[in-house]
């Protein structure tokens, strides 16, 4: 689903954030991704949604290398990938209902059917009353939620989360985690980036650890947290 | 409720832009407007002058010397040639102007002198031709000058096509002036649309993120291009009919004979009427294409 091969990131002509990292997602696996602030945890997930293209090495998507892609062929990939962004990105002059329903809209799928999944939805991420608020009258969890309904509205095949519970409080946050496990049960693969080593605790998935543009180690165990400089 | 609001991906109904770029459509659309209808009248003026004039001729005879009129009261050459000419084959009608006609025309500018009948006036035949079998007119030149030597036979070819040069240069320059508000109109709408383009890069590239198209965003920036243009054409257009009216009301008053019914035709209005929808057209397909062309240029 997702393969990287030494790949190299470095932000124009900066030093490299990530360095040789070669890594594989299998379809239908659920990762964990975690790192200090500032490891390349976001750098990471940019290069999995195609915001990115990598300065060195290779990355395949669905199978298939994203170097090629043409515009047409990068924004139909795009759609098969869900994506909760760190800092949200919510349209903000459109309503909660209409950023949840943004994907569908530009995929052709709106319709009746599909209105009635966004408020579904919306309802189950608990905000229910908050249906037809503008994203600046929302709180930052709020606006989370509303982005993570986006997120997954399209059934996405690959879901990558940045920082997806960073605004919650723990009850919310697990109850969201629930979420991506439900999605992750019919077929979604899933990759989470947090801090958040407590809740990454609670879920017994392989974790990706992020150190000084590395990965550190890797396994199903969620080893203690290091306290590392950015 | 929320259906009640129209879904914009991208909000360029907020920008500034929409509130200018109607207005400058505005001013656009009424120069076209009547830059067209300046052409129209000028070809309908062509069209007239070169059927009225198409089967005419004017013979002038030299002034008859003083001698010969006061022997016999009369010019004999007058009518050998009104004689020549109505026998000639190809000819329908042969008038002679008299002498009071003749002064008539002159009188404003050479005052009583022409009535006082000291002034030796050329005498005035116009001729009706058949204009499908029209007369050999350098053989009917000669005969004419055989009779009466110093005459003129003028058929008022290098008059007309004087004028015909005239009317054809203003269409010209109409349409020069329609094409070149197109290109300002466009100039300007690839303009606004680029500032659109940098004003919303976030969405855009949100949208983008989220599989939209290059062709999704266009359609969000020619759809509100296209109601922009359209609005403004309409204004314009409406601002222009009031400057038409004037216009034609104006040439009227100087109505000489020589200037033809102004009213325009139906379907010389359904042109005039088109220039909205052009004008939209010209918008939304701008902003669409530069849409396109601009993304296709990002990494
Ligand atoms: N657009 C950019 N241009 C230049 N440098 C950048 C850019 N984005 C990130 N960086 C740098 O890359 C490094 C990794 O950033 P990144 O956002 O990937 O970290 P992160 O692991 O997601 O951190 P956090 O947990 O705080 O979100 C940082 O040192 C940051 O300064
Ligand atoms: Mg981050």
């Amino acid at each position: 689903m997702v393969r990287f091969e030494d790949v190299v990131l470095r932000y124009g002509k900066g030093p490299e954030i990530l360095k040789h990292i070669s890594l594989q997602f299998d379809p239908g696996s659920y990762h964990f991704l975690v790192g200090a602030s500032g490891a390349g945890k976001s750098s990471l997930l940019r290069m999995m949604y195609l915001a990115q293209h990598p300065s060195d090495g290779r990355v395949a998507l669905f199978g298939r290398d994203i170097a090629g892609l043409s515009r047409r062929e990068t924004a139909l990939l795009r759609r098969q990938i869900g994506v909760v962004f760190q800092d949200f990105r919510l349209l903000e002059h459109l309503t909660a209902r209409e950023n949840v329903a943004l994907p569908l809209q530009i995929s052709g799928e709106a319709g009746a059917r599909s209105a009635k999944d966004v408020e579904e939805l919306l309802s189950w991420v608990g905000l229910a009353d908050h249906m037809d608020a503008l994203p600046p009258t929302l709180s930052g969890g709020q606006q989370q939620r509303v982005a993570i309904a986006r997120a997954v509205i399209g059934r996405p095949s690959l879901l990558l989360a940045d920082e997806p519970t960073g605004n919650l409080d723990d009850r919310m946050a697990v109850r969201l985690l629930y979420l991506f496990e439900e999605l992750n049960k019919i077929g979604t693969t899933v990759v989470i980036a947090t801090h958040n080593e407590s809740l990454v605790q609670r879920f017994r998935h392989p974790i990706t650890r992020l150190s000084g543009g590395e990965i550190d180690s890797s396994g199903d165990s969620a080893a203690a947290p290091k306290r590392e400089a950015p | 409720m929320s259906r009640r609001r129209k879904h914009q991906a991208v909000p360029l109904d907020r920008d500034a832009s929409g509130r200018y770029l109607p207005l400058l459509v505005a001013i656009m659309v009424y120069l076209a407007a009547l830059a067209l209808a300046g052409a129209m009248v000028a070809n309908k003026l062509a069209s007239r002058w070169d059927s009225g004039l198409a089967g005419a001729l004017t013979v002038q005879l030299p002034a008859a010397a003083p001698a010969a009129e006061n022997a016999t009261g009369n010019d004999p050459v007058l009518p050998a040639v009104v004689a020549l000419l109505e026998q000639t084959q190809g000819v329908i009608a042969v008038d002679a102007m008299q002498t009071s006609e003749i002064s008539a025309l002159l009188e404003p500018w050479l005052g009583d002198a022409v009535l006082a009948g000291d002034l030796p006036l050329p005498r005035l035949i116009a001729v009706t031709v058949d204009a499908g079998q029209p007369p050999d007119l350098a053989a009917l030149r000669r005969s004419v000058l055989a009779i009466a030597p110093g005459s003129l036979v003028d058929d008022h070819q290098r008059w007309l096509s004087h004028l015909l040069d005239l009317a054809w240069a203003v269409e010209i320059m109409a349409i020069v002036i329609v094409a070149m508000v197109v290109c300002a109109a466009a100039i300007m709408v690839a303009f606004v649309t680029r500032m659109g383009l940098a004003a919303h890069e976030q969405a855009i590239e949100l949208l983008h993120l989220i599989g939209a198209q290059d062709s999704y965003v266009a359609r969000q920036f020619q759809n509100h291009a296209l109601s922009l243009g359209l609005r403004g054409g309409l204004i314009g257009l409406l601002c222009a009919l009031p400057t038409l009216y004037l216009g034609r009301h104006l040439l009227q008053r100087i109505n000489s004979g020589l200037l033809p019914e102004m009213s325009l035709l139906p379907h010389e209005w359904s042109l005039l009427i088109l220039l909205p929808v052009a004008s939209a057209l010209v918008t939304m397909l701008t902003a669409r294409f530069t849409v396109l062309r601009t993304l296709a240029r990002m990494p």
